[in-house]
């Protein structure tokens, strides 16, 4: 099943025996070793694996893209050509015109101060010998036609890229990787950054074209659904090597590398019991008590109204009349889209923000307002953030990182053994070997560890998590979550998870509520939204859940 | 209460054993830049010989009537850079000069970086209607000639040492002031000020643990270049005559050798050791400066 030729035989890409290297500063670190791979004309592959595992690298050497540092040895075979031996003439012919690359990120990697038009234009003009610029009319209409296929209107080509949407700025990407009519498209985690609802119309979107163009698509990405749900072949790709390639149907049934197993298991399937409070960890969770005690609300909003003024003397209301509750001993997901609000009732919540109008309650008593009553206040409530690496000070040590708190609180006595628990609390042990350790020499599950030992090290009775999983990799992200139940069940912390990943939800929270432009539209059991969606917006959220269908169904019929 | 001391002993030795070693890397990336290291000698150098200038020469020598040699002579192996109008050796004068024009120097960047530092990290931090006072004010003092101020002020006020560094302090803290701000408005940007506020941080909190050490080193390696600066501010002052006539400068030297007609008399030996002196301290701080910087900042360091 590796060896696929494409449904016309040809084959469009080859890799023989690739490896490559980066030079650091001493020695040699391999990114990726001896890699064969074959794709045949219109054939679609995923590339699937973690931060580090040489995915990017070894697309990026298909079109030579790759920094100076790096030593590639074998093949690479375009079209049945060498591409180390291209000269650089024929090598700048053939990007773009033979293979281009849809870049992660599409806000960085299109040009600020440029029209939409003339960033699609340019690979035109740069390879069509037959259309010079004094030809523009047949530019011009090409590009419309570029926009068209990926459902823009011909009036976003006189746009700037900050005047497009974060989805609409990638279907401009893809728009110009198609530009050349190229027979193989590299797509490097073209939805990461972009939220359930827009990745689905963007991966459906793509689908489409590289079935209508008969296109080879090479995706990357870390999550398996997404590439499921787009490509007939998987790949899996760990520590620079291909463990596995399966068709994608077989892959997410039934993986055999123990790698692509922990990769499939790291995103549950909504519905799925087995997954239910049971985030992937290799350390198996306590018992819990079946019977749990119904707790009093520790924290709860009311009637709460958050505007800002926007640009112009307009107010945005970003949090609209919200009532939500969290209970002692009792994890929330508050789910939804980007700006649909979330973060902003976080920061309210903590006090970060200031409310409009409406009460937050911690034990019944409202937040305070005094400079000593809110730090009294954030003893009990405390904020985890989404990205570990930018939330710890670089310069400030393991140590000093979680023993702020305690500081900014007095708490002096025993100040080591305070932070020590607090490491062991969020499983760094043994908790010395990491208290010199600077935030740079630490992984991203570790650096999120330190955080939320930090927020530990208080002792607070809630938790706010402000995305706490989606920066890190799939396999770091199941012992998080298992983690945050594993305070919940042990230490009875009560937290607030915010997420726009509705399986985060299915494995570790009680309650769920849905936030829609502001407004809560949905609040109940974990059980009863999610497998009987009342709101048609919760509906649509988890109709865009990718791959669903590509997973073993659950009994109580989920249908996308 | 042993076991806190013990253990704040502990945790002190481990954040100075981490100190010690960012340190040592800072000094190794400095080192690696030629320039830097030869500024950093001659500074050195000069700070030393003129701290020592009381042990190693007599100062009586500088008062008038202690001199027996002739005035305006050219070198020689009585007076190796020759004689000032009233005889006194220039080689002493310059010597005693550099103390008078490096505390000045010194004095007046340090005035200038703290108020700079102090106004930057305020404006930043508070935002508001503290800001915009604290900036227009900033923008005033900006677009103020600086050397007319300087005049000005030490015009007004009594003439000596502390009038000079108050005038150079005064009129040169605007560009620090900005460099601090831009600095703190990025750190202020940046999450973990948002987790340290959540943590309960206090504004001395997120100022002193977080802000000011971020932006401390930047503002050090910006002193060195204020300091040169002031150096040449000061000779600037006492050149044009409101410096403090009691004791030589590099400035006050240059205004005694052109008052008495050094250039049409082609006493270049009187003229031209002060200027040199201005010249290498200056260039000695601005290479360290830019070092600095290098280390500070590793993007400029493809650029070398």
């Amino acid at each position: 099943m590796t060896e696929n030729p494409g449904t016309d035989g040809a084959v469009l890409l080859e890799l023989r025996e690739l490896s490559v290297r980066y030079r650091a500063a001493r020695d040699e670190l391999p990114a990726v070793r001896g890699v064969n791979l074959r794709l045949g004309a219109g054939e679609t592959l995923g590339l699937a694996g973690e931060s580090g595992c040489g995915k990017s690298t070894l697309a990026m050497s298909v079109l030579r893209l790759l920094p100076r540092s790096a030593r590639v040895d074998g093949q690479v075979l375009l079209d049945g050509e060498d591409v180390a031996a291209m000269r650089w003439g024929r090598l700048r012919a053939v990007r773009w015109a033979s293979a281009s690359v849809v870049f992660q990120g599409a806000m960085h990697a299109l040009n600020p101060v440029r029209k939409v038009y003339d960033q699609i234009a340019e690979p035109i003009l740069l390879h069509d010998s037959d259309q010079r610029p004094d030809e523009p009319p047949a530019v011009r209409h090409r590009v419309h036609e570029l926009l068209d296929q990926v459902e823009l209107p011909a009036g976003k080509a006189e746009a700037f890229p900050h005047e497009l949407s974060g989805g609409q700025k990638q279907r401009v990407m893809i728009a110009m990787a198609l530009a050349c009519d190229p027979r193989l498209v590299i797509a490097d985690e073209p939805t990461t950054a972009l939220d359930v609802i827009v990745q689905a119309q963007v991966l459906e979107l793509m689908s489409r074209l590289v079935a209508e163009h008969h296109i080879g698509l090479i995706m990357i990405s870390h999550d398996l659904s997404v590439l499921a749900s787009t490509c007939q072949h998987i790949a899996v790709m760990y520590d620079g090597e291909i463990v596995e390639r399966a068709p994608s149907e077989q892959l997410m049934r039934a993986p055999q590398h123990a790698h692509s197993k922990a990769l499939a298991a790291a995103f549950p399937t909504i519905g799925d019991p087995a997954s239910r409070f049971a985030p992937a960890t290799s350390n198996p969770l306590p018992e819990q008590p079946s019977e749990r005690p119904v707790g009093e609300p520790v924290l709860r909003t009311e009637e709460l109204r958050v505007s800002f003024r926007a640009r112009g003397g307009r107010t945005v209301r970003a949090v609209d009349g919200v009532d939500l509750e969290v209970g002692e001993n009792e994890i929330v997901a508050l789910v939804g889209q980007s700006g649909s609000g979330k973060t902003t009732l976080a920061r309210t919540l903590l006090g970060l923000q200031r409310a409009e109008s409406g009460r937050v309650l911690f034990r019944g008593t409202p937040l305070p307002t005094s400079t000593s009553g809110l730090r009294d206040y954030r003893r009990q409530v405390q904020l985890v953030l989404q990205d570990p690496t930018s939330a710890l000070n670089p310069r400030h040590s393991v140590y000093e990182a979680v023993a702020e708190g305690p500081r900014i609180h007095g708490l002096t006595t025993d100040e080591i053994g305070r932070v020590t628990r607090a490491l062991e609390a969020a499983e760094l042990r043994p908790a010395e070997r990491f208290m010199s350790a600077l935030p740079h020499e630490l992984s991203g599950g570790q650096k999120q560890r330190v955080v939320i030992a930090g927020a530990l090290a208080l002792e607070p009775a809630v938790l706010v998590a402000d995305e706490p999983v989606a920066s890190l990799d799939a396999s770091v992200r199941g012992e998080i979550l298992a983690l945050l139940l594993r305070l919940r069940i042990e230490l009875g912390l009560s937290a607030l998870v915010i997420t726009h990943d509705l399986g985060l939800a299915w494995n570790i929270a009680d309650r769920v509520a849905v936030m829609y432009r502001g407004e809560l539209v949905e609040v109940g059991t974990v059980e009863d939204v999610l497998l009987d969606p009342r709101h048609e917006y919760t509906r649509s959220l988890l109709a865009a859940v990718p791959g669903g269908t590509h997973r073993a169904e659950p009994a109580n019929g989920l249908r996308h | 209460m042993t076991p806190t001391t013990d253990e704040t002993r502990g945790v002190r030795a481990i954040t100075w054993a981490r100190r010690k070693q960012a340190t040592a890397g800072v000094w190794r990336e400095f080192a690696r830049d030629r320039g830097g290291l030869i500024g950093l000698g001659g500074l050195v150098l000069i700070v030393l010989l003129a701290l020592l200038a009381p042990v190693l020469t007599d100062e009586t020598a500088l008062e008038v009537t202690n001199t027996t040699a002739q005035p305006r002579q050219p070198p020689s192996a009585q007076a190796w850079l020759g004689t000032d109008r009233d005889g006194i050796s220039v080689l002493l004068l310059v010597w005693w000069g550099a103390r008078v024009s490096l505390l000045i120097g010194f004095s007046a960047a340090l005035l200038s970086v703290f108020i700079g530092t102090a106004v930057g990290i305020l404006a930043a931090h508070f935002g508001g209607w503290l800001s915009t006072t604290l900036m227009r004010f900033t923008d005033f003092f900006l677009v103020l000639p600086t050397l007319v101020l300087a005049i000005a002020l030490s015009a007004v006020l009594p003439r000596g040492i502390g009038t000079i560094v108050l005038a150079i302090g005064v009129a040169s803290w605007p560009t620090t002031a900005r460099l601090a701000r831009a600095q703190t408005l990025t750190i202020e940007a940046r999450p973990y000020i948002e987790r340290a506020k959540a943590l309960g941080a206090g504004h001395r909190h997120v100022i002193g643990k977080h802000v000011l050490p971020a932006v401390l080193p930047l503002v050090f390696a910006h002193t060195t270049l204020v300091v040169a600066n002031s150096i040449i501010a000061e000779s600037t002052l006492s050149f044009l005559g409101v410096g403090d006539p009691s004791r030589p400068s590099w400035g006050g030297i240059l205004q005694a050798a052109f008052n008495s007609g050094a250039v049409s008399q082609g006493a270049w030996w009187y003229l031209l050791p002060p200027g040199i002196g201005i010249v290498i301290v200056v260039l000695c701080f601005t290479l360290c400066g830019r070092a600095l910087e290098t280390v500070l900042n590793p993007r400029l360091r493809g650029q070398r």
